[in-house]
């Protein structure tokens, strides 16, 4: 399975209003909830906040990767904010996080989060595709970038 | 025994596409009288990129890796059942590593005539082609490889096997 395989354009917030770290998170569930993903926002909040409370997933060079397991959710999903003036997420570098991939999973799929953790992975070792995913105007364009057609 | 295929491999990774392949490999087997083996790969690689990428702590590697071993245990005692309904007895791998790295281990290792896999994943963008582990197996080992398609043709052929 790839992010691809489970993003859809009702789930891609850009830009993100949220100016803050919970209210992002927050934000992207609220869209995961409305497209019928998840079941109960509140504790997936509780989940990813708590994952968060371990050790920021904020990485470096504006990217972000907050994630938990939840039995919120019956399969795997995911979604992506982007805002351009980035958001305070006690990243390794210090910068705030432009680009944020959040991934969701039911506690029995290890290896599906596994597999789409890892592909993120790999996306943040192209920086020119990163830049791209930060300048996108439009959850469309957010799409065509990841397939490799813009 | 076929003296072209005797020993025979079936990939296994927990998705329906797999079980399918295993079915199939079942029926293979019986039907040439080959040996068959199913591999399942925990994919280590892939915690260690995403400890050293930042994105799991140290903690949270070791709590996915025993989840990832349950799943390996579960999975093939699953293939196990599905060739003992038949009578056929697969001997079980369970490897850990980077996923094409110990398929193509194993296929050398144990002498493999065939592969058998499931349906490969609908390539969504550039860079999936390059990243698809089970491709990547299939075009590296130096056996013939087998993709299984066809499900409701591969559930018949193994209901109408004895």
């Amino acid at each position: 399975m790839s992010l691809l395989d489970i993003l859809t354009e009702d789930v891609i917030a850009v830009p993100l209003m949220s100016r803050d770290k919970s209210g992002a998170i927050m934000e992207l569930l609220k869209l995961l909830k409305k497209s019928g993903q998840i079941s109960n926002e509140d504790e997936a909040y509780d989940a990813v906040m708590m994952r968060e409370d371990k050790g920021s997933t904020g990485l470096e060079k504006g990217i972000a990767v907050p994630h938990a397991k939840t039995a919120a959710v019956n399969k795997i999903a995911a979604a992506i904010g982007i805002s351009a003036e980035g958001i305070e997420f006690g990243s390794l570098d210090g910068n705030p996080s432009k680009l944020i991939f959040l991934i969701i999973a039911p506690p029995a799929q290890s290896g599906t989060h596994v597999a789409l953790l890892s592909e993120i992975a790999r996306l943040t070792q192209y920086p020119t595709l990163c830049d791209e995913l930060v300048e996108a105007k439009s959850p469309e364009s957010v799409i065509s970038i990841l397939q490799g057609e813009e | 025994m076929s003296d072209i295929i005797r020993k025979i491999l079936v990939y296994v990774d927990g998705t329906e596409h797999a079980v399918l392949a295993a079915h199939y490999a079942v029926c293979l087997s019986k039907t040439l009288d080959a040996e068959l083996s199913a591999l399942f790969v925990v994919n280590t690689q892939a915690l260690g990129t995403l400890v050293r990428s930042r994105i799991f702590l140290e903690d949270e590697e070791m709590e996915y890796r025993n989840e990832l071993n349950a799943d390996a245990e579960r999975y093939l005692h699953h293939v196990k059942a599905i060739g003992q309904e038949k009578s056929l007895d697969i001997t079980l791998l369970n490897e850990s590593g980077s996923v094409s790295g110990e398929i193509k281990k194993c296929v050398k290792e144990n002498d493999i005539d065939l592969l058998v896999i499931g349906e490969l994943s609908r390539i969504q963008s550039r860079r999936d082609q390059f990243y698809d582990e089970t491709e990547r197996a299939m075009r590296s080992v130096p056996c013939s490889v087998l993709i299984v398609k066809d499900e409701d043709r591969v559930w018949e052929m193994y209901d109408r096997l004895k």
